[in-house]
């Protein structure tokens, strides 16, 4: 059997070396092999050959293909109306769940402990769900219809079927992220920080600006990065509550390749999403180092 | 700044109902025998729709499908990720951070695009529509809880008792089966359980790569919703989710801002 050393890296100083270090990164290496491997095979693997073979046409090294995607007027508005919902939804989400985290830093007692818990509600709820669940709801005389028929409302219009279906569906399976970073972000700054921004004549939002803001930029940003590209790689929400055209691009590349059988441009549609990730990701990941380069 | 009790409640309110509301209705469909426009409440009440789902083939072969699928989906990635993250939180090798990392940098990948480009290849090894190759896409799933949150946890056992059974004489492996992994548990039960969720509700891979042959629980959702029985989709939806959401419950000290700002770097 081998016996590797359990020491986190040997910093406890005057203790014998159970094993060697060569011994202990053999094991080690041998441990984390097969996820890596299911890593690399299902990640790096597949989307090299992919991008490789996007700009294969009849044996020939060419880009026709994105040529045509970027001429393509039906294939533009997917992809322009990809990026709009994703960029509307995203910012709505923060900026709600900024608000949300505000509230909770500022209040104590049973009615924030019972928004907060509302708020985490989406973490046990899958995508599926929530996106019936919302036809359901929101659809032609759905609840939330009879509720306000009961109220004397009778103008409803439901947004099932337009824009503003997944708008809803996309924000409200992003608040728990945001509310639990920021709030956790918020109690960072202390009372006394923000009472002595007070007492030197800072009104709300020179205070929320220049003593809130900047305790939580990063984290802002991140989940920002997060579910914006949740958005736009999404399926099901777009598919069950989404207008018909233009499609998101998740919709998209499902009905290319599954019912139109069409692989190629399915795998153009794809490359172009990743790109666009990958800027956004870049992003994301370069945000993250430095957020954990002080841990190592 | 302190806000008005009236403010408090007005948050709560919209909140409750914007957040319970939806489920709710799911939850009201699945029981109502009849709901009737323009009545806030089902006319008549009853589990008709229960009994009539149960015994057809139709239903019950997708959520058999479902449950074999993630079963082995979810224990398969346990296998391979436990040992793993005790690897990552334990032990000294070269490239551990990259690693590590690569596979929380591989929750930026935009996952149905992937699932794009592993369907193409899918199709030309003849795995498309495979019972196995749906299930070695949703390992992917599993991939994120079951490598993070035990790393974490593993990371957060201190090595000093370690060291004491150590030093009493203690056997490597008897002091990972008596400390190491008693303190482990609760963390690796929790990983099992939302990856367990998150592959049962998987839809993205099963669509491309199972379509049309292997029929999991989330694809029969998606058809049995576009129908004009409004009951059976409910139905599932509250059989299914329900003991999910038991269960998740049980994981939410998992699901703290710590640990899931931890599992996405932020």
């Amino acid at each position: 059997m081998i016996r590797f050393a359990t020491k986190s890296g040997g910093h406890t100083p005057g203790q014998q070396q159970r094993t060697g270090p060569g011994q202990e990164a053999l094991a080690g290496l041998a441990l984390v092999a097969l996820p890596v491997a299911l890593l690399l095979t299902l990640t790096l693997w597949p989307t090299v050959t992919m991008v490789v073979s996007t700009f294969l046409v009849d044996g020939q090294v060419n880009a026709s293909r994105y040529v045509y995607f970027f001429s393509d007027a039906y294939s533009l508005a997917n992809l322009r109306y990809t990026m709009e919902q994703g960029l509307v939804s995203a910012l709505s989400a923060l900026a709600i769940s900024f608000g949300i985290a505000l509230y909770l830093r500022f209040s104590a007692g049973r009615i924030a402990t019972m928004i907060h818990a509302l708020s985490l509600f989406p973490l046990f709820v899958p995508s599926i769900i929530i996106s019936y669940a919302l036809v359901r709801f929101l659809g032609p005389n759905g609840l939330f219809q009879l509720l306000l028929e009961q109220v004397g409302f009778t103008h409803y219009r439901t947004p099932y079927l337009t824009p503003v279906g997944p708008f809803l569906a996309f924000v409200w399976e992003a608040l728990p992220l945001p509310v639990l970073v920021l709030s956790a972000g918020l109690t960072q700054v202390s009372d006394h920080a923000v009472e002595a921004a007070r007492d030197l004549g800072a009104g709300p939002f020179r205070i929320l600006w220049e003593v809130l803001l900047p305790q939580v930029r990063r984290s802002l940003l991140i989940a920002f990065a997060l579910i914006f590209l949740g958005i736009i790689g999404a399926y099901t929400v777009p598919y069950m509550l989404g207008p018909a055209a233009p499609e998101m691009m998740g919709v998209f590349m499902q009905r290319t390749l599954g019912n139109l059988h069409d692989a190629d441009a399915a795998q153009v549609q794809a490359v172009v999403l990743m790109v666009i990730s990958s800027v956004v990701g870049g992003f994301y990941i370069a945000t993250m180092l430095k957020s954990q380069g002080g841990e190592r | 700044m302190k806000r008005t009790p009236v403010g408090g409640l007005l948050i709560l309110g919209t909140m409750a109902l914007a957040m319970i509301g939806p489920i709710l209705t799911v939850i009201l469909w699945a029981f109502a025998v009849k709901w009737r426009y323009p009545h806030i409440l089902p006319t008549e009440w009853g589990m008709k729709f229960w009994f009539g789902m149960l015994g057809r083939e139709t239903i019950i072969t997708p959520v058999l499908t479902s449950l074999a699928l993630t079963s082995i989906a979810t224990s398969a990635a346990a296998l391979i990720c436990w040992p793993a993250a005790y690897a990552f939180a334990r032990l000294k090798f070269p490239g551990r951070q990259l690693m590590l990392f690569s596979f929380i940098a591989a929750q930026a990948v935009p996952k149905f695009a992937l699932f794009v480009s592993i369907a193409v290849i899918f199709l030309r090894l003849g795995l498309v529509g495979s019972f196995w190759g749906v299930a070695l896409v949703q390992m992917l799933s599993a991939v994120l809880y079951m490598i993070w949150i035990p790393t974490a946890a593993f990371r957060g056992i201190p090595p000093a008792l370690e060291e004491a059974a150590f030093d009493l004489g203690a056997s490597r492996l008897r002091v990972f089966l008596q400390i190491t992994l008693p303190q482990a548990l609760p963390a690796l039960a929790a990983s099992y359980v939302l990856a367990f969720v998150s592959i049962l509700f998987e839809v993205d891979g099963a669509l491309l790569i199972g379509a049309p042959t292997v029929t999991t629980m989330p694809l029969l959702l998606m058809s049995l919703s576009a129908q004009v029985i409004v009951q059976e989709a409910a139905v599932l939806c509250v059989l299914i989710w329900v003991p999910c959401f038991i269960l998740l419950l049980l994981t939410r000290r998992f699901m703290t801002a710590k640990g899931i700002a931890q599992g996405f770097g932020a």
